[in-house]
């Protein structure tokens, strides 16, 4: 072996001793694209679950809209929810979850409010609830982020008031980063409507940077990705 | 101005040597701050793209502040456009006058604030207060200071000057709750409070972090959802901003969103991004029936007038350059008697208060640790110098206090003396002459007369080499 090989080797080994670090302009991890659409989805959420664990979520898994009604309603049982609010769907049939629930105990909590006496009192209802569940427009994967867009039938109070939240995402609503969520979304809807970027529970760093969960806004939030059924 | 207080106005050598002597307030400002650049080391490290989007960042800054004026028309026009009433107010006394016009006109009795440095700036929970009202802050660490009777120490984390034991024993007294010094009860304990606070408020006010002029949309930035409660329940809601917070458009947002986070406090992004551009719409069970924009000036087109000062209105406030500044984790926020502590406050403050904060620029030691830590990479240094040098002519100069006087004057003899290189090695060699006697292996460990503060905390000397009489350097 020449002396220059020798050398090389020894760098080699070296680097090997600690972590590679990567290079400055580098793609970020995870934006290796895949050659299916299924494979890119499935990357996508796996992104979301990690990063969402990361910042204090909870990922359900991803479920048929089938199976996801029923995890809706063990989720509901494993909690202890008496009660339920739940928000219109953007893609998925959100009254099937609703007769889900009900069947099973659960008192379901639906928006409805246009006059000023039923807004406090639909309010009161909400704030006293146990558990929110909403469809989210968009997730963000690189850096678990659920993007909700407030209706009069889904109300953001919903991901706001009750001490615990679960948020639905559709599998074709993975978007790979902030930029492309907030175009995805568009101008339009910002004019109009009111959107929340969700990324984990409510928190503070407010006591000597310590990290406390629920303070103002839920103590617990769950995703759940539905993949859709495919002919 | 801010200058209507009639109260003495609070000396900076004072305050700041009463912070620097305070070895608990240090060891909470370690913590706190420690943490807090751990974790943005952290979250950069793992995002290759950072320095890119610091790029882009502070490009569309550069365009969005070079041209301001037209940003602003637009703005208002879309957030009328959108139903929004806004009020551009030139200085803090007219942004209060307005707030206070729409909060007796709304009939509140009871005013929810989300975190808005800008509402501190222009003084306004004494205002509405004297109004009768009854002002809560809800984010947790303004809620603490409030309760405290306080000011906030830091932009971000207004309560970094206060330990858990501190916080448990202030909600023991306050809240009638037992003591507790875990954060998670204590949390608890404020959450509860300030639950049913919001459920009845007529009115909430909050700052805000970034308006586009494409969409007329304010969007607002936090972790704990006191922001969304205070702009989502009340019947009236007013947003304050200073007019540098203007962006052209809704694609310019995810730069800032990318980058602010993760060096503000460490995060991909903060748990809640909002997202709000009129009051509620027909049908709608959230969000206010009337809300309102204030877009404050105080002093900001003063300093966009100077082409040093100007990139200060890139500024996000995101409140790193606080955590990484040597002189601010030595004296902490209070020493600073302003909203805006720390470098980018020791640059803000004299444009908005005047004389009041003339030595702020003087408190730095120019390290530059500021500088590489921004978001939008602002040249603080260079515009704390360019401060220094405008102070150096004004008008009635600082009152600096004695004993700076005499370090300035021995610094100025030194440097008179220093252009006299024969002076200068004579004087040398009469030291090395004095000095050598008190050398022990090479080292003065003690040094005489005006030199003993030098090795009176430990610090030692290299003592003066025996002089050759035929030395080749001059």
């Amino acid at each position: 072996m020449s002396a220059f090989h020798k050398i090389i080797a020894n760098v080699k080994s070296a680097l090997e001793r600690a972590p590679r670090v990567p290079p400055p302009h580098a793609p970020a991890a995870g934006a290796i694209v895949p050659v299916t659409h299924d494979a890119r989805r499935t990357e996508l959420i796996s992104q979301f679950a990690r990063e969402l664990e990361a910042v204090g979520g909870t990922f359900l898994g991803v479920f048929s809209p089938d199976e996801s009604k029923s995890r809706i309603v063990a989720l509901a049982r494993e909690i202890g929810a008496r009660n339920a609010a739940v928000g219109a769907g953007v893609t998925l049939d959100t009254g099937a979850i609703v007769r889900a629930l009900e069947q099973s105990g659960v008192a379901v909590i639906q928006s409805g409010a246009n006059s000023d006496a039923e807004r406090a009192a639909f309010r009161e209802r909400l704030a006293n609830c146990d558990l929110g569940i909403v469809e989210a427009d968009a997730a963000i994967a690189s850096t678990g982020t659920l993007a909700v867009i407030g209706t009069p039938d889904r109300p953001n109070s919903l991901t706001l008031l009750p001490p615990a939240n679960l948020i639905l995402v559709h599998a074709d609503r993975m978007r790979p980063d902030l930029a492309a969520a907030i175009a995805g979304i568009g101008a339009a809807t910002f004019v109009t409507n009111r959107v929340a970027l969700i990324t984990g529970p409510s928190r503070t760093a407010d006591i000597e940077k310590m990290i406390v969960l629920g303070v103002h806004g839920p103590k617990k939030l769950y995703a759940l990705a539905v993949w859709p059924n495919e002919a | 101005m801010a200058a209507a207080n009639a109260a003495p106005e609070p000396d900076f050598f004072e305050t700041s040597r009463k912070g620097a002597a305070d070895a608990d307030l240090r060891r909470k400002l370690e913590n706190s701050t420690g943490r807090h650049l751990e974790h943005v080391a952290h979250s950069r490290a793992e995002f290759p793209r950072y320095d890119d989007e610091r790029d882009a960042a502070r490009r569309i800054k550069e365009d969005a502040i070079g041209r301001l004026d037209e940003l602003l028309v637009e703005l208002k026009q879309k957030l009328e456009a959108n139903g929004c009433s806004v009020f551009v107010a030139a200085d803090a006394a007219e942004a209060r006058d307005y707030i206070l016009k729409v909060a007796s006109d709304a009939g509140a009795q009871r005013v929810v604030k989300g975190k808005s440095m800008t509402t501190e700036e222009i003084d306004l929970n004494p205002a509405l207060e004297r109004a009768g009202m009854e002002v809560v802050e809800t984010d947790l660490g303004e809620y603490i200071v409030q309760l405290r009777g306080e000011r906030p120490s830091h932009i971000i984390t207004p309560a970094i000057h206060l330990s858990k034991e501190d916080i448990g024993k202030l909600f023991a007294e306050k809240l009638g709750i037992a003591y507790t010094a875990e954060p998670e009860a204590l949390t608890a304990a404020a959450r509860d409070r300030l639950r049913s606070i919001f459920l009845g408020a007529e009115l909430g006010i909050t700052g805000v972090n970034f308006a586009i002029a494409e969409t007329g949309t304010l969007v607002l930035i936090e972790n704990e959802g006191n922001g969304r409660l205070s702009s989502t329940l009340p019947e009236t809601f007013i947003a304050v901003m200073g007019i540098e917070k203007v962006i052209p458009k809704l694609a310019d947002l995810p730069h800032f969103l990318e980058i602010l986070a993760r060096t503000g406090t460490g995060q991909k992004l903060t748990t809640y991004t909002n997202f709000v551009s009129g009051p509620r719409r027909e049908g709608e069970l959230d969000g206010p029936r009337a809300m309102h924009v204030v877009i404050l000036d105080n002093g900001r087109s003063t300093m966009l007038a100077d082409p040093v000062m100007r990139e200060a209105l890139y500024c996000l406030r995101c409140g790193a350059c606080l955590n990484v500044c040597p002189v601010y984790r030595r004296i902490g926020g209070h020493a600073y008697n302003s909203t805006y502590p720390g470098p980018i406050g020791s640059i803000v403050s004299p444009n908005l208060f005047g004389s009041a904060a003339a030595q702020l620029p003087f408190a730095s030691t120019l390290c530059g640790a500021c500088r590489d830590i921004c978001p939008v990479k602002i040249d603080i240094p260079r515009i704390l110098l360019h401060l220094r040098w405008k102070e150096g002519l004004a008008r009635p100069p600082i009152k600096w206090p004695a004993d700076a006087r005499r370090a300035r004057t021995g610094v100025m003899r030194f440097a008179r003396m220093a252009r006299h290189p024969r002076t200068m090695r004579l004087l040398g060699r009469i030291g090395g002459l004095i000095l050598r006697p008190f050398a022990r292996d090479g080292y003065l460990r003690r040094m005489p007369g005006p030199f003993k503060n030098w090795t009176r905390w430990g610090r030692d000397f290299p003592a003066p080499r025996a002089r050759r009489k035929t030395g080749g350097h001059p």
